[in-house]
């Protein structure tokens, strides 16, 4: 598949059965707002008929029987009376529609949300790229206007035509028999408009956006085009594409315009031999001046709601394109990551020291693929463990294992005797802190990033909190101190301190089970050296499974556990494990040499 | 400057600038304009004769004196023909004209942007600001169709509409035309001032809510461990419903704006009626004058009801104006002189740097501060010291993409004098996240050199140890890469920006931590490409790593500080550190192998 191709499957957006399915799932809990919508519209339809036919009326009694005002007043005061019914009845139809896209965007939205937790933060941290996010967020946006104008809309645009059909049918048969002859071409011209000019006003937004994105493509490249001189080429490249660009879209569109064309000759020119007609006969006098004025006012109405549809439209790609990501997300497999509710009656588990056992744990995140083999581990109280082993050799699975991220697919883990699977998980993580690489920075201050761990700690404790782990520097240098936004305006974390953030929760916490994944992170020599000593004042008296990348500076009498493709290969002393020349051995070379 | 501070001129010199930038497409906008206006008044005067036409016919059926129908009809087939015709002229030539300003537009843009870059464009690394930016180009884009063209038609038509009501009853033209004020500009313009603050509301939750879905997706396992996914999906729940009592608002004003032109036209309508019943008693207006005037005027208001929209996109445009504009004005942080040397020769390309100084914002700390360091033609050094001592600082300040101060010489030459390009022409770059563009492989290795062979792109590629990778591509070095194409991993990004350097062939090479984040088999493989790309040239390479320097390398420079604290020969420097056991006493811990 060429390039092309492949850009034109991204950017543009069938309607694939599925989500037009999913779309049209989601009207169901709305149905009823739809209908009150819809019912509004229509009940404007007729009040526009009955408008149309106090004015013929009107008009008739004035200039050709003379009527004054003083006789016709009530049907004027009539038109007046329907002017505010239709005010109020679109104001109305406008309330149910747009609550009924509201709700759905809610339902979807906690669908969403629903989901996320329950394929949890194995899943959440593969997604690497942030643009699921936006997507998810713009996308249930998106679902609002299709919900509350183009749905309606289409139904409408079949409902109308229809009315007013029947309005002029008694009043004129010769004139409906006109507007029949044109009906049948309405749902030719929405065949049209919503295929023939659907595609092409999608090819006419692929390029589009794909120019745009060329022209954002060279703006995040920017640096990287001065550095190679390339400005000036990219300049006149841009001036290029956008000139190709020009005509292509332009031979689209005047196709594309064609149908929007035919929909305008029809209106157009039934209203001019509709009054052409009705003037002969009008002569002739086999019409009612009344009558013909009454058609004559009405005609027009016929193709207005088929033109607002044609505006619409482009909110039914926008949705169907959230629709694809949306649906995309929510239809992710389970796999086996997700923990929760497995057991009927879990067990609150509380304890002040932590003894671990792995026994016999196999674990994979897909079934074909173990990254956990036979893992016999134990931890007694208050001991320290260091996991080593080269990256994906499934230290950090153990991690996910013991904060009950993921569980076991044969053997247990257990702590203190107590099988995992049996717990009451945030009775279990209560008992972990956990000092991640790099800390997650949410939305809020340092001091929300802080309580996030220790929701009722008071101010001494966060200041001890923040001196342990030489934070202080930091909230020094943000100008509101604790309370500063963080992530605004350049008041952002580095990497390490990131990792001093974890540090700090994981004391706040000041649980039994220390986990500990050491930075890779490269920190100036004082941090490092102040971060080690709070670690190891952290790590006193608690039990801790540390996962080592330095493996130079281990203490001679340091516990290891040497992972390799999820195998435990090697246990035992640093010491004893060097002077053995077997796989930790190998480790320690490799690692220096590289 | 920031991009979010929007200037403070004013609306109209921010449209009167706008408007210069379209001045090359005044031709096209002109007559799309025009189009425009005689679509929609033939649309109007169809109506209007027909009204005139068939109450003429009904008073000759009625036993009046016998007319000439042949100009009223005629007239009915123009205006129809010059509808239709009209409206698909005037959407083709006022796509026309948008797509031209569009083209225009982003050149203009890309040219102001580029000598910003990056010194002065920090922010836009954020892909909000950069989504924002990408949103206001558009707006800017529709600024003719949206705003323009609606607001001209309704002002030609409202003044045709009331001239021709003060030929045939003047006492109409003043209720229509404070009707039309009324539904087409005071009524938008006060729904507009009431969104205002719900609009503002809109803006800032949709970003908190992306914030916050980042949270979700990035601080999951934060989340499950704390125990605090219920307490983020209430926060969520909470921005949403905030965001939704906002969006109804504004939705229920917009209904408000579009319900008030209706209410406007019929309420026109009843005035004619009223009026025109009058005058017809009185003997002012005839019967068939009068038919026209109460077909004419509901029909006008058509022309309006595209306000409220373009009130709305009037009001956004201006925001985006302001905003591009102030991020087009940012002063340019490194301007070229005045007079450059004209393409500067020089014989050897020994680099000097003395008391270097660059520091980011005015009040910021020094980065780099007085790095003195001298790189003879053909020497390799490497350029050590923890994260932040200002290695990567010292590339923006050598290639010149960030003001420095000190002194930098060439062969002997300063380079002040010289132009940026000259300048970068000479000193390669290979960046620690080299920016693919979304285009070939070819067309992203032959940036630097666009009229580079064949022969010469298959010796790079071979240089960057990049040929099994080439040959395994579906497509080889017409694979599409980047956005849209394959994912190319880490360590391949950068050795195509090492092909990309190489093509160049610069006599001098910068590389940025090229071994960063990459594992040992990767390195390997880069430490090749790099070796052989190294030969002839002098090289300054920016690394954490020990491993393997003693082959790449003459002398390692230390960097603390900002500055450069010593530059020995590289088997001096490795002999500081005693690979036996792990020796943190000797400076800098962080650079000992891991």
């Amino acid at each position: 598949m060429g390039p092309a191709l492949c850009r034109s499957r991204i950017l543009e957006y069938p309607m694939t059965v599925s989500t037009t399915t999913w779309l049209r799932e989601q009207v169901r809990p709305v149905r009823r707002l739809l209908v009150a919508g819809i019912a509004s519209g229509g009940v404007q339809a007729v009040l526009v008929c009955v408008g149309a036919w106090l004015v013929a009326h009107v008009l008739d009694r004035a200039v050709l029987a003379g009527g004054g005002l003083t006789r016709l007043w009530p049907f004027v005061a009539a038109l007046v009376l329907i002017a505010l019914a239709r005010f109020g009845l679109s104001l109305w139809q406008r309330r149910a529609t747009f609550d009924a896209g509201a709700q759905v965007s809610d339902n979807v939205r906690n669908a969403l949300e629903q989901r996320m937790r329950q394929l949890g933060p194995r899943w959440a941290v593969q997604q690497s790229s942030g643009d699921i996010v936006t997507r998810c967020v713009d996308g249930v946006q998106a679902l609002v206007p299709y919900y509350a104008g183009y749905l309606p809309q289409v139904a409408l645009t079949a409902l109308i035509p229809l009315l007013i059909l029947l309005a002029v049918l008694p009043a004129d048969p010769w004139s409906a028999l006109i507007l029949l002859l044109t009906a049948p071409l309405i749902p030719l011209f929405m065949v049209l408009i919503g295929d023939t000019a659907e595609r092409a006003s999608q090819r006419r937004w692929s390029r589009l956006r794909r120019m745009g994105a060329r022209f954002m493509d060279a703006l995040s490249g920017l640096t990287t085009l001065r550095l190679c001189r390339a400005t000036a080429r990219e300049e006149a490249l841009l001036a290029a594409s956008g000139e190709a660009y020009r005509q292509e879209t332009m031979a689209v569109l005047r196709i594309a315009f064609l149908s929007a064309l035919v929909l305008e000759f029809f209106a157009t020119v039934s209203i001019a031999v509709l009054a052409v007609l009705i003037g002969f006969r009008l002569m002739w006098g086999t019409l009612g001046f009344e009558q013909g004025l009454f058609v004559l006012l009405l005609a027009p109405e016929l193709f207005l709601p088929l033109r607002a549809l044609g505006t619409q439209r482009h909110r039914r790609m926008e949705a169907a394109a959230a629709a694809e990501d949306l649906v995309a997300l929510l239809a992710v497999p389970d796999g086996t990551t997700s923990v929760e509710g497995a057991v009927t009656a879990p067990v609150i588990f509380a304890a002040r020291q932590i003894a671990l056992a792995f026994e016999q744990v196999d674990f994979g995140y897909e079934p074909e693929r173990i990254v956990l083999c036979d893992v016999e581990l134990e931890v007694a109280a208050g001991t320290v463990l260091t996991l080593v082993g080269s990256s994906g050799s499934g230290k950090s699975t153990l991690f996910n294992l013991l904060m009950g991220f993921a569980s076991p697919q044969r053997g247990c883990i257990r702590a203190n005797g107590q099988d995992l699977a049996s717990l009451e998980m945030n009775s279990w993580r209560q008992h972990i802190g956990w000092v991640s690489q790099r800390a997650h920075v949410f939305h809020g201050s340092l001091r929300d990033n802080l309580l996030i761990a220790a929701p009722t700690a008071d101010e001494t404790r966060l200041q001890r909190a923040l001196k342990a782990a030489s934070l202080r520097s930091v909230v020094a240098r943000l100008p509101q101190g604790l309370d500063t936004p963080l992530g605004e305006h350049g008041h952002g974390l580095s990497g390490g301190e990131r990792q001093r953030l974890a540090l700090a929760r994981a004391w706040l916490r000041d649980a039994p089970l220390l986990l500990l994944d050491e930075p890779v992170q490269h920190l100036d020599a004082v941090t490092a050296a102040a971060i080690d000593v709070a670690i190891d004042a952290l790590a006193e008296g608690r039990t801790v499974i540390r996962i080592a990348h330095r493996l130079d500076n281990l203490a001679d009498d340091a516990r290891v556990a040497v992972l390799a493709d999820g195998r435990i290969v090697e246990q035992g002393l640093v010491g004893e494990l060097r002077a053995l020349h077997g796989a930790f051995a190998r480790l320690l070379a490799t690692d220096c040499a590289a | 400057m920031s991009i979010q501070a929007s200037s403070t001129e004013g609306s109209f010199a921010v449209l009167r600038r706008l408007h210069g930038l379209m001045r090359e497409q005044r031709g096209w906008m002109v007559f799309g304009a025009a189009l425009a206006v005689l679509s929609t008044l033939s649309g109007i005067g169809l109506l209007a004769v027909s009204g005139y036409f068939i109450t003429s016919m009904a008073l000759v059926g009625a036993g009046g004196a016998a007319i000439n129908y042949y100009t009223p009809s005629a007239l009915i087939r123009l205006f129809a023909i010059l509808r239709t015709g009209g409206r698909y002229g005037e959407r083709l030539v006022t796509h026309e004209a948008t797509l031209r300003m569009l083209a225009r537009l982003r050149v203009w843009l890309f040219a102001r942007l580029v000598p910003l870059a990056p010194a002065a464009l920090g922010e836009l690394r954020s892909a909000e600001l950069f989504s924002r930016l990408r949103a206001d180009v558009d707006a800017l884009e529709h600024a003719y169709l949206g705003v323009l063209i609606p607001m001209l038609v309704a002002t030609v038509v409202m003044v045709v509409v009331v001239v021709v009501s003060l030929i045939y009853l003047p006492w109409l033209a003043l209720p229509l035309l404070l009707l039309f004020l009324f539904g087409g500009g005071l009524l938008p313009a006060w729904a507009l001032r009431q969104g205002r603050v719900p609009g503002a509301t809109v803006v800032a939750c949709n970003e908190t809510l992306l914030a916050l879905a980042a949270d979700g997706l990035r601080g999951r396992a934060e989340l499950a461990l704390y125990g605090a996914e219920k307490a983020h999906a209430d926060r969520l729940a909470a921005v949403v419903a905030r965001q939704r009592r906002a969006q109804r608002r504004i939705d229920r004003l917009q209904a408000l704006g579009s319900a008030g032109v209706m209410l406007s036209a019929q309420l026109a309508a009843v005035s004619a009626l009223l009026l025109g019943l009058s005058a017809l008693r009185g003997g002012l207006l005839g019967g068939p004058d009068l038919v026209m005037l109460a077909l004419l005027v509901p029909a006008a208001f058509e022309a309006i009801a595209p306000l409220p929209e373009a009130w709305t996109q009037l009001a956004s445009t201006l925001v985006s104006a302001r905003r591009v504009f102030a991020l087009a004005d940012t002063p340019v942080p490194v301007p070229e002189p005045s007079q450059p040397s004209p393409s500067p020769s020089i014989r050897q390309h020994d680099l000097s740097l003395r008391g270097l100084r660059l520091r980011y914002g005015a009040n910021g700390p020094w980065v780099l501060d007085g790095v003195d360091l001298d790189l003879p033609q053909g020497r390799h050094i490497a350029l050590v010291g923890a994260s932040g001592a200002g290695k990567s600082s010292l590339i923006g300040a050598l290639t010149r993409l960030y003001p420095s101060e000190g002194s930098v010489t060439l062969g002997g030459s300063a380079l002040d004098a010289w132009h940026g390009d000259d300048l970068r022409a000479r000193i390669g770059v290979v960046e620690q996240r080299p920016y693919l563009f979304d285009a070939s492989l070819r067309d992203n290795l032959r940036l630097a050199r666009p009229d580079a062979t064949a022969e010469q792109l298959d010796h790079v590629i071979e240089q960057a140890q990049l040929s099994d990778y080439v040959t395994g591509l579906p497509q080889g070095l017409r694979t599409w890469v980047g956005e849209d194409g394959i994912r190319v991993s880490g360590g391949e990004a950068r050795r195509i920006a090492i092909a990309r350097a190489l093509l160049a062939d610069p006599p001098i090479l910068l590389l940025d931590e090229p071994a960063e984040g990459l594992d040992a088999g990767t390195v390997a493989d880069l430490y090749a490409a790099l070796r052989a790309a190294m030969v002839g040239r002098s090289v300054l390479l920016i690394t954490h790593r020990l491993g393997g320097l003693a082959d790449m390398v003459d002398e390692v420079a230390t960097m603390r500080d900002g500055q450069i604290v010593d530059c020995i020969p590289v088997a001096d420097y490795l002999a500081r550190f005693d690979f036996s056991r792990g020796n943190e006493a000797s400076f800098p811990v962080s650079t000992c192998c891991w």
